[in-house]
């Protein structure tokens, strides 16, 4: 028995197979007990048909209790397998354990070790980057400020008369002495009639005319109030005035204060422009996200599907299959649109487009397009079929088998009760290691009465009164709920969750009349 | 150890460091091939990089704020230029730089200094700064690294950095051997080892376990193995090299007649051509059942989808067109080149050519051989370039022969007008240690080695054309089996010799390696080593003409004054 590595845990083995010890000096509950009315049935066999009769509207029940003798029967019995069937209860097993030691399995500790390359050294050097230019962003940022200040003042009331004007922009930066200076600080060439003295709004130096600038009162107000550019204002203000001069549309400003302005200015777009085709990029990822893992669960509940499983039905892939294929008809969609921005011909963002729109192809064509086909019903039934027959070949072979071993056994038993116990190396050495190991064992029970075990008395049940068969219900409920929304990757916990339930559900139905029978006594 | 693995690893991790989003991809013209030699542009789209930009030349003005833009540069002066005055106005939203290698600390400052409007996200050296050519084996792409047979200052650099990349992207801190009479390689294992030990920071991994023997590094010189890259190989990457030319993965064919225009530059990538990476190291003979095989395979899928009846018929079209249409591409590209390699091979008349090359570098025969050479130079079928170089592996077995026949073989070479004067160049070029070593018939030092050859020698040949072993074979069977290497390649710097053989072992080849001898490697690796190969460059046996030449330019002739009347180039040539 313990030559299967993927021996099931305890808890897997749900009460049909009764294994019934509840304490130290109780009764031992021994027997094919049927796990809802306690009756023993004393064969698997005359279980199954007791439950098939009597608990018609089990159907899990009936359905765990076939699956469960079918298995535990190959593994005491241990007979005829061949090859192929065992691989199929080593992978019916390790469905059961799950996912976990599934993965495990699947991994080979050799090609693990093959590809485990990890990534190479590299080297940070932000943080000594950041010590080198945050001082002086922060120099930059508090010059800026303040340039940004005295703009906000200038623009403040500005009025539309030149000479007014001067006098209000000299009110609010105090300008240098021009007999001060008598070369332009950047083109170093001497002032005169012919090259007039000329400062800057907004710190107040001197410099000629060829080397200042200009800056509109629009940008100007732009840079004040970079938030909402404020068309109110912009309205009302003096700059509406039709004019040419440069004079009179706009502040002289020298380069560096310019320098720094446009700086911000360009800083504060970059981070509130969003172009059309980041709009649109954006919805690419966020459909490319939202489809990306419900691609290999269609593959997986297809490849359950062709196994026979009833998790997953053909109804599921197909409308997991349609919404991959909607998605994919929206990321075309999405893509072609943002081929149809118009850009200029040759620039890069023509090319930016183009690359977007083919890796949308590919993606669509890689991934979405080479799932595989859906199996056709009548395919998927025959497999079910298929593997329904075999569940109940086995079952009526094992009914078979057990049968004949229990009337061997009473035959034995009848005449030799006594020397039996230890004796098993006899010729059906698995029957006899059945009846030995389990129905013996280490407990003192007289061999006759092993086989009538404990009668319950038919514990009434009142079903809704259970919180557990509450639970079952809900998660029931649930698990319609997620299949409808194809969410199936709750689908399938809800399953687990289900049948751990209803285990835990017989497992306390089978203490509870352990429970009974030991206090009974 | 994988390289191409190694490099796809730091890109994947560069694009993955800067998030999701529209990206673009700044390189230079290095970091180009090496990102080209990892990944395949549709496969850069599919990691979210649209553009690619080269900051040495072409770059337009157009301002893509939206895009992030990740620069991946070799941390050159010229380079970090560039990348200051991008920064001062800089044309997207944020800048994830990469450096390829170490870069010094002032660069870094003054990039800060030019980043003012807080561009920038990320600083960070990546050290993928070779050429991936194959998994076990890597290139820098110096085509010529020797002047007057010593370093060219540049190239030494190079390699320097190359090596260290390489070692840091498998955090390896190796003991360093190199070939004890070659300067060359002496000077770069002094170089590399003053790096490490100058970089105590990057090279600070976690030690090897008790006992386990470090890392080596064993730099090697062209100049003691100078047989292995004149041959002609038989092994599909090395013939197609050899015969062709692969070029960072590149295979130009549109001088080859009858090529669809589709098929005119061929990429051969072990990464992206499953066939290829099968077929690497197959030899010819393999390679035609194989791609017979594949064909057969290629049709009978053909005939299925010819009949595309219903609609259902056509969407399972659909379904498998990806795989389809790449398997069509994969037949057709390598049929192609099959079938101009056995053109090339009947009209060489290579299997003849091939043979004697073997025979001269594994047999010494004076007079058959002789007899034999003259007879194929005067063939007029046997082009130029074989004739010379079969002369060449004659004048390097006979050149102390007392009946050496050198300078006839080179005036028949000249009266057909072949390049004679090569033959001198390569005399001066080979090094004192291959003189001895390379042909130890006269001279018999070795016990064991010879020993080794009697044995060989017994046991027959299986194949004729691939009989020559190159010397990396040789030092690699001495290295893996822990014989002692003292005395031939002694270790750099003061770290105590190992016995036992290391777990990891890196080659690098001072003048260029072949792909013959990372086929040698590539068997020890299958044996279970862990081994890379990388040179200067990857040779075949033109390009390894134009290494020597460039080498010996300008030396004065030593040993070959008695072939004085072809020391010098007919005018017009270098």
């Amino acid at each position: 028995m313990s030559s299967n590595p993927f021996e099931e845990p305890d808890d897997a083995k749900p009460g049909g197979f009764l294994l019934g010890h509840s304490d130290d000096d109780s009764v031992i509950l021994e027997g094919f007990l049927c796990p809802i009315c306690k009756a023993d049935l004393k064969t698997p066999e005359r279980l199954t048909a007791h439950v098939e009769q009597q608990h018609s509207e089990e159907q899990d029940l009936l359905k765990s209790l076939k699956e469960m003798f079918s298995f535990a029967k190959k593994k005491i019995l241990n007979l005829d397998e061949t090859a192929t069937d065992l691989a199929r209860s080593l992978d019916s097993s390790l469905q059961v354990v799950g996912k976990q030691e599934r993965a495990v399995a699947v991994v080979n500790p050799i090609l693990a070790w093959v590809d485990q390359q990890s990534v190479g050294t590299d080297c940070d050097h932000l943080s000594y980057f950041k010590a080198v230019r945050n001082p002086r962003l922060e120099r930059y940022a508090s010059e800026t400020n303040k340039l940004i200040i005295r703009l906000d003042k200038l623009l403040d009331g500005l009025p539309s008369e030149m000479d007014a004007r001067k006098k209000h922009e000299q009110s609010k930066v105090p300008w240098i002495d021009g007999k001060l200076v008598k070369l332009c600080p950047s083109c170093a060439k001497s002032f005169g009639l012919t090259r007039r003295q000329h400062h800057c709004r907004v710190c107040g130096s001197v410099m000629c005319d060829g080397c200042s600038f200009h800056l509109s009162f629009e940008e100007a107000r732009a840079i004040v109030q970079p938030v909402s550019p404020g068309p109110a204002r912009a309205t009302s203000s003096v700059a509406d005035e039709p004019t040419k001069d440069h004079e009179s549309s706009g502040f002289r400003v020298c380069e560096h204060c310019l320098h720094l302005l446009m700086n911000r200015k360009e800083m504060q777009d970059s981070r509130s422009d969003r172009p059309l085709i980041t709009k649109l990029y954006d919805r690419l990822l966020q459909e490319k996200k939202d489809i990306e893992p419900h691609i290999p669960m269609y593959s997986k509940i297809i490849g359950s599907l062709y196994e026979g499983d009833a998790i997953y039905r053909l109804s599921d892939a197909s409308a997991l299959r349609e919404k991959i294929g909607r998605a994919a008809e929206r990321i075309d969609n999405i893509s072609k649109t943002v081929l149809a921005i118009p850009f200029v011909q040759g620039s890069r963002e023509e090319a930016l487009k183009k690359a977007i729109r083919l890796s949308c192809i590919t993606f669509i064509k890689e991934r979405m397009l080479s799932i595989p086909p859906l199996p056709v019903e009548e395919e998927i039934k025959k497999i079910q079929l298929r593997k329904k027959q075999e569940t109940a070949r086995r079952i009526e072979r094992e009914r078979r088998l057990a049968l004949e071993a229990y009337e061997r056994y009473e035959l034995e038993s009848g005449t030799a009760t006594g020397n039996y116990n230890g004796s098993s190396s006899s010729s059906t050495a698995s029957t006899a290691e059945m009846t030995n190991g389990r129905f013996y064992g280490p407990t003192t029970v007289a061999g006759s009465d092993n086989w009538s075990g404990y009668q319950a008395s038919a514990v009434a049940l009142s079903s809704s009164a259970d919180p557990l068969i509450d639970q079952i219900n809900i998660v029931k409920g649930y698990i319609k709920q997620a299949r409808e929304a194809l969410r199936f990757e709750e689908v399938e916990t809800l399953e687990r969750n289900l049948s751990e339930l209803t285990q835990e559900f017989y497992e306390r139905q089978r203490r509870a009349s352990a429970e009974a029978s030991s206090s009974g006594q | 150890m994988n390289v191409i693995r190694a490099v796809q690893l730091y890109l994947e991790k560069m694009v993955a460091d800067a998030g999701p989003g529209m990206k673009m991809l700044m390189m230079d013209r290095e970091t180009t091939s090496i990102v080209s030699m990892a990944f395949s542009q549709s496969e850069m789209l599919q990691k979210e990089v649209f553009l690619f930009e080269r900051i040495d030349s072409g770059r337009s003005n157009e301002r893509l704020k939206y895009l992030k833009c990740i620069v991946f540069i070799r941390p050159t002066r010229d380079n970090v230029l560039r990348l200051q005055s991008e920064l001062k106005s800089p044309k997207y939203g944020s800048y994830y730089v990469h450096f390829s290698n170490i870069i010094p600390r002032t660069d870094i400052k003054a990039l800060a200094e030019s980043d003012e409007s807080e561009s920038v996200r990320e600083v960070k050296e990546t050290y993928a700064d070779y050429l991936p050519v194959n998994p076990n084996l890597f290139s820098l792409n110096i085509p010529t690294c020797l002047q007057s047979l010593a370093w060219n200052l540049d190239a030494l650099d190079r390699s320097v950095q190359g090596v260290i990349s390489v070692l840091l992207s498998f955090k390896l801190r190796p003991a360093i051997r190199y070939k004890s009479s070659s300067s060359a390689a002496q000077t770069l294992a002094k170089k590399i080892h003053e790096t490490i030990n100058k970089e105590t920071a990057l090279f600070s991994f976690r030690p090897p376990e008790d006992g386990a023997p470090p890392p080596l590094l064993l730099i090697l010189d062209r100049r003691d193995d100078p047989i292995t890259p004149l041959l002609n190989q038989w092994t599909y990457q090395a013939m197609v090299h050899e015969l062709l030319t692969i070029n960072k993965q590149r295979v130009d064919l549109s001088d080859v007649q009858g090529v669809p225009k589709d098929l005119k530059e061929i990429v051969l990538s072990s990464e992206q051509d499953e066939f290829f990476a099968a077929n690497l190291y197959s030899n010819f003979g393999e390679i035609a059942t194989t791609i017979k095989g594949l064909m057969d395979e290629f049709q009978k899928k053909v005939h299925d989808q010819k009949k595309i009846e219903s609609i259902n018929d056509m969407k399972n079209f659909v379904e498998t067109y990806p795989q389809f249409k790449k398997m069509s591409g994969t037949v057709s590209k390598h049929l192609v080149l099959i079938s101009e390699l056995s053109l090339q091979v009947s009209k060489q008349q290579l299997f003849e050519v091939s043979e004697l090359e073997q025979e001269i570098a594994c047999r010494a025969d004076h007079s058959t051989q002789l007899q034999r050479v003259k007879k194929l130079i005067a063939d007029d079928k046997i082009n130029l370039q074989n004739a010379l170089r079969l002369i060449m592996l004659y004048a390097m077995r006979y050149e102390r022969h007392a009946n050496c026949g050198t300078s006839g073989l080179l005036k028949l070479l000249k009266d057909r007008g072949g390049r004679a004067h090569i033959v001198p160049r390569m005399l001066e070029y080979i090094s004192t240690s291959a003189r001895q070593e390379l042909f130890n018939t006269v001279k018999i030092t070795d016990a064991v080695k010879l020993t080794r050859n009697l044995i060989k020698g017994l046991k027959g040949v299986e194949n004729v054309y691939t009989q020559h072993n190159c010397v990396l074979k040789e030092v690699l069977d001495d290295v893996t089996r822990g014989r002692p290497l003292d005395a031939a390649f002694p270790i750099m710097g003061n770290e105590l010799p190992f016995r036992r053989p290391p777990q990891e072992i890196v080659v690098f080849v001072v003048g260029g390696t072949t792909y013959e001898e990372a086929l040698a490697v590539h068997r020890f690796n299958q044996d279970g080593f862990k081994i890379i190969l990388g040179g200067t460059t990857i040779h075949n046996g033109d390009s390894f003409i134009d290494e020597i030449l460039a080498a010996t330019a300008g030396i004065p002739f030593k040993h070959s004054r008695s072939l004085q009347q072809f020391h010098h180039a007919p005018t017009g040539e270098a």
